[in-house]
């Protein structure tokens, strides 16, 4: 059974890539030397609910499959706490969880740790020890808030750079500054409130309007209701849309990495296969190629699970 | 939503929770405000006993609360003082013998902007309107809540007795007053039915308006669910809930004073 589903998807890949007809030879075909790795196993895949997650989902579940485990798709679970839930109950197996994220909202901290690095390993230690569930290496982009403001109305706003910049237009023309943001972005610490204390300025409070997250990037693309808005640095609408991501020249919001997350009961068994497995594939997540994957699902509307097959494919992870 | 939307959704059929005219007792007075108060204090000491990490004293605070309270109300009593101004004439139009052709259609289209899902409708609307804030919000409440008063006002309307306005005519009322001094006191308990659903749905579709730049009690809630704070998700709740509860009253209390004696 094994053997037909790997055929099929590389009848798939080598169709997909217009090769001529000479696969099926070793059941392998499109490359990776993972094949078999998990022969036996049992998985169920799940994610959250957005664009990116559904793509991470895809990737877990295709180099899953890929290396012979039986693959249930669970992708789409839910919003981060069904999320969260359901691997907390075993009911998934793994999906990709952001450190900052864990810290923040799991274990219900409010300041995030600034290196990249030492904020993963406590997220890991922290989790295997109170739950025992098992953080694999992050993926080396990293999805956090920045404020953007839509290129043509940078005349108008006096083409700021950086966050700094904006401190300035607030002092000079505060009737520019709006700011469009999500609800949790008002309210975390590693949002607004910590960015404007970190940076010494307030956007006057009636030029915030709180709105859904997908709809800030249109508000902020088409200026109304505001100049500015919350982004994340990750997602496919922030060039889409040909808006300007204003440095964080202070360093100020965290880094979130997100790393494939497993339970007890598959990691303890294969925990040196998937490490084998996903490190390679998490290393080769950059910003650029996560954005530009981003960008196929959100703004093209391809299917999540197409984009990530071709990703893996052209990566040589299939 | 319950037996009342059921009722009023219902083609003819007699709404269920019907007012009754008779003067309210005491503890019928007290029941809800001295309940609605113990869960609010109940909530609020609650809340001040627990230890607050910075995100919850954010959010949690008395202007936060108050402002997102207000804003809830506003758009809570625009939305359905503009519906009952709207619904109430449309709904005795559509009983008059001269609309009657027009009765499917109308009931159409409100039935339309109840069977879409609210955040569905509230989407639409915005992108129709291509703006965000309170007037887009007020009107996707609207159109949610058109329908339960326009259908109650026509059933309100259609199940006087015949032969009371036969009677009425007789005395030698003109159609004007036999609307107003015999059909319409007599369909009050039935419109205040649908009015008291309006309001619950009005209350508890407000919820989506942070999602439109309009504020709301909403914000406090969805604050609690992305950010996983119980006390906020908590405090949120409560908040919404009572206010439906506490407009569900007082439009109960009302129309009890409005019903006329004996019906």
């Amino acid at each position: 059974m094994h053997t037909r589903k790997i055929l099929a998807a590389s009848g798939a890949v080598i169709m997909t890539l217009g090769l001529a007809a000479c696969g099926g030879d070793d059941g392998g075909g499109g490359g990776g030397d993972t094949e078999g790795l998990l022969d036996g196993a049992s998985i169920t895949v799940g994610s959250k609910d957005f664009d990116e997650q559904l793509i991470l989902g895809n990737i877990s579940k295709l180099v899953l499959e890929n290396a012979g485990a039986d693959v249930t798709d669970q992708i789409n679970t839910g919003g981060t706490d069904v999320a969260r839930a359901a691997l907390v109950n075993g009911e998934i197996d793994t999906y990709w969880e952001y450190n900052g994220t864990a810290w923040i909202s799991f274990f219900q901290n409010t300041e995030p740790i600034a290196d990249r690095i030492e904020q993963y390993e406590v997220v890991r230690d922290q989790d295997l020890e109170e739950n025992d569930l098992h953080w694999l290496a992050p993926a080396d982009f990293n999805n956090t808030y920045a404020l953007a403001y839509q290129a043509d109305a940078g005349d108008d706003l006096g083409n700021p750079e950086t966050l700094s910049d904006l401190g300035d237009l607030i002092a000079e023309d505060p009737d520019l500054a709006t700011l469009c943001v999500e609800s949790e972005f008002s309210a975390r610490d590693d949002g607004l409130p910590g960015m404007e204390a970190t940076y010494g300025f307030e956007f006057p409070s009636d030029n915030v309007t709180v709105l859904d997250t997908a709809i800030v990037y249109s508000a902020t693309a088409e200026r109304d209701p505001c100049n500015f808005g919350e982004v994340f640095t990750s997602d496919g609408r922030v060039s889409a849309l040909d808006l300007v991501v204003l440095e964080d020249d202070e360093g100020f919001f965290p880094l979130y990495n997100p790393s494939p997350v497993f339970t007890d009961e598959v990691y303890s068994e294969y925990g040196e296969e998937l490490t084998e497995i996903f490190d390679p594939i998490s290393a080769a997540l950059t910003q650029e190629e996560m954005t530009a994957l981003n960008e196929r699902v959100s703004v093209d509307l391809e299917d999540p699970a197409d984009v990530a097959e071709d990703w893996l494919s052209e990566n040589d992870f299939l | 939503m319950s037996e009342t939307a059921a009722a009023a959704l219902g083609s003819g059929a007699a709404p269920v929770k019907v007012v009754h005219a008779d003067r309210p007792t005491l503890l019928e007075w007290l029941g809800m405000p001295v309940f609605l108060a113990a869960v609010l204090g109940g909530t609020y000491f609650w809340v001040t006993s627990q230890e607050l990490d910075t995100i919850e004293q954010r959010v949690l605070t008395r202007e936060q609360l108050t402002s997102s309270t207000v804003e809830h109300l506003q758009l809570t009593a625009v939305s359905t003082l503009v519906v009952v101004l709207l619904a109430v004439p449309l709904g005795i139009l559509l009983t008059r013998r001269i609309a009657r052709p027009a009765v499917p259609v109308v009931l159409g289209v409100a039935n339309i902007g109840q069977g879409i899902p609210s955040f569905g409708l509230l989407a639409v609307i915005f992108v129709a309107f291509g703006s965000l804030g309170f007037t887009p919000v007020v009107v996707g409440l609207v159109a949610y809540s058109l329908l339960p008063i326009l259908r109650n006002t026509m059933v309100g309307l259609q199940q006087v007795d015949r032969s009371l306005i036969k009677a009425s005519r007789g005395m030698g009322m003109s159609p004007l007053m036999v609307l107003l001094r015999v059909e319409l006191p007599l369909a009050v308990p039935v419109m205040i039915a649908g009015l008291r659903t309006a309001l619950i749905i009005n209350v508890g579709t407000g919820a989506l308006a942070t999602f439109f730049g309009a504020g709301g009690l909403g914000y406090i809630v969805y604050n609690g669910i992305t950010l996983n704070r119980e006390t906020v998700l908590i405090t949120g709740v409560v908040l919404i809930s009572g206010l439906a509860l506490l407009v569900d009253y007082l439009a109960g209390m009302a129309g009890r004073l409005l019903s006329p004696r004996g019906v």
